[in-house]
């Protein structure tokens, strides 16, 4: 039995004086698809940020593989994608530069690449369809395609789990049919992913779990919700305000 | 008369090959995480610890490194708790780096403001040999910095979170970045001047990227103008009588339109 790949036990964060989760248990298992759910300002987003450590815990206890993180070391086995890709830096940047930088955490700094990790790179970029744009500064792609440089950055570290904070948010469709290939991939592999998502789109028939947050509690944790009436229909847009109080249950966009 | 006649232009032209070389080469990942003006801080800091070896009696050179050094590390502790306040942090210490040094060069014996000119505009004659041995040695040192950790800064500086969750020592590479600065402000005062160091920092970087799409390319290049320009500013300097510092600067003002108007132009065909 392999020790989950993410244990979050009474997990409590707590930013700026407000609390914004409080009593969360979230538990990921090797080879989990995970969708974490919920309407604008439930938590999903600082629930991601916790997990990876980039938030810390005010109260509560996160293991990862198995160690608690004030031990972890073994971050190589974690990918990050963040909501953007970061591109107002004051010098280009090529494609082929961001996702080789993504492997930087595996590689010792007096050793120069080598096949290994250029294959993995290349696979990276190939995962992503951006193969042919290697060349190219990441800043005169478009923003789907910036997404993907994100997520190709992640996979060229080989990482065992893939942690996304939406990464289908104002993507075009291509970009989210290439995504969902890339993350099946992963997961067939043995890979687990856990991402943050408003609209699942093409992704719906990867997640095998959805963690749906409220306020900041977890109020449910289970098979996805399967679409119904209207929003089954492949053509649907999903065009409601994200407004409400309370996620609407009516279909895959519980927004 | 050839300028390499004379010892002091020698030195002086080594000098500035290895300032030329590091100012840009640091430059680079200042840019990229936009504290251009940097540099700028830590130059006026490291008046004040020129100022110091005045009054102590020690080489100023050593004292303001060492005062460049802490100031560099307080600006990125400050910048690493938030982005407004890091800007005032920043004005703060441009003042006070000024008003430190004039203030200290008053206190010592027999002192004047005009002693720190020298500093300020950097002087041809001011590079003795032993000058020159502490240059070779720290150039080296901030060029073998960026060489074995080049990768390692561009990811922190590409996206500080996913570096960390990467699992690199981001605080670390944070403070190296800024200790390294420090040191090039202060190796590069003897030949540009404190007040133009942070330009041989940034000009080259902000000439190249008119025309590169690549992190490497434009580190590189940067590089190659900064050693041209400090060496022409040099000759420049000789032949005209006027301080290193200044002409290196128009010299790499004036490359950077030129690039200006060539990216435009690319640009513009490529449309």
């Amino acid at each position: 039995m392999t020790a989950p790949v993410f244990l979050l036990t009474g997990g409590q964060v707590v930013l700026g004086g407000r609390r914004i989760l409080d009593e969360v248990d979230v538990r990921v298992e090797a080879g989990e698809f995970v969708a974490i759910l919920g309407a604008n300002g439930s938590g999903k987003t600082t629930l991601v940020r916790s997990l990876v450590g980039l938030v810390p815990l005010a109260a509560g206890h996160l293991e990862l593989f198995g160690t608690p993180i004030g031990r972890f070391r073994e971050w190589p086995r974690l990918g990050y994608v963040p909501q953007r890709l970061a591109v107002g830096g004051g010098v280009p940047a090529t494609v082929g530069e961001v996702v080789a930088s993504g492997r930087t955490g595996r590689v010792s700094r007096f050793r120069r690449y080598g096949a290994d990790d250029r294959r993995a790179i290349a696979h990276a970029l190939e995962d992503v369809g951006l193969a042919d744009r290697t060349r190219d500064a990441v800043a005169t792609l478009s923003g789907g395609q910036q997404q993907r440089v994100a997520i190709a950055r992640a996979l060229a570290g080989e990482p065992e789990v893939l942690v996304m904070d939406e990464p289908t948010a104002g993507v075009d469709a291509d970009s989210q049919d290439t995504l969902a290939g890339a993350l099946g991939h992963l997961s067939n592999a043995g890979g687990s992913v856990v991402l943050v998502a408003h609209e699942l789109g093409p992704l719906a028939g990867l997640i095998e779990r959805a963690v749906v947050l409220s306020h900041g509690h977890v109020v449910s944790d289970g098979p996805p919700p399967q679409p119904e009436g209207h929003h089954a229909d492949p053509t649907h847009v999903h065009g409601h305000p994200h407004t409400g109080e309370q996620p609407q249950r009516t279909g895959f966009g519980l927004g | 008369m050839s300028i390499f006649a004379y010892d002091f232009m020698r030195r002086a032209l080594v000098a500035a090959v290895l300032v030329g070389l590091a100012a840009p080469a640091i430059g680079t990942f200042l840019v990229q995480r936009r504290l251009s003006l940097m540099g700028d801080g830590i130059g006026h800091i490291a008046l004040t610890g020129v100022a110091l070896g005045f009054l102590l009696g020690t080489a100023p050179v050593l004292t303001a490194i060492v005062v460049a050094i802490v100031g560099a590390v307080a600006i990125e502790l400050v910048r690493e708790r938030g982005r407004a306040s890091g800007d005032v942090a920043l004005a703060l210490l441009f003042y006070g780096g000024i008003a430190g040094g004039v203030l200290l060069i008053g206190l010592s014996p027999g002192g004047t403001p005009g002693a720190l000119v020298g500093y300020l505009f950097g002087s041809l004659s001011n590079v003795t040999t032993s000058d020159l041995l502490v240059i070779v040695g720290l150039g080296v040192a901030v060029l073998a910095i960026v060489a074995v950790f080049a990768r390692e800064l561009f990811a922190v500086c590409q996206d500080e979170e996913v570096a960390r969750v990467s699992g690199l020592p981001v605080r670390f590479l944070n403070i190296l970045v800024a200790v390294t600065a420090a040191v090039t402000v202060t190796v590069a005062m003897r030949v540009v001047g404190l007040l133009l160091v942070s330009a041989l920092m940034v000009v080259p970087v902000a000439t190249t990227q008119q025309l590169t799409r690549s992190f490497r390319t434009t580190l590189l290049g940067a590089c190659a103008l900064g050693a041209s320009a400090s060496v022409g500013g040099l000759v420049m300097a000789f032949y005209l009588d006027v301080a290193p510092g200044a002409a290196t600067v128009v010299l790499a003002l004036g490359v950077f339109l030129v690039f200006v108007v060539l990216g435009g132009a690319r640009r513009a065909v490529a449309r």
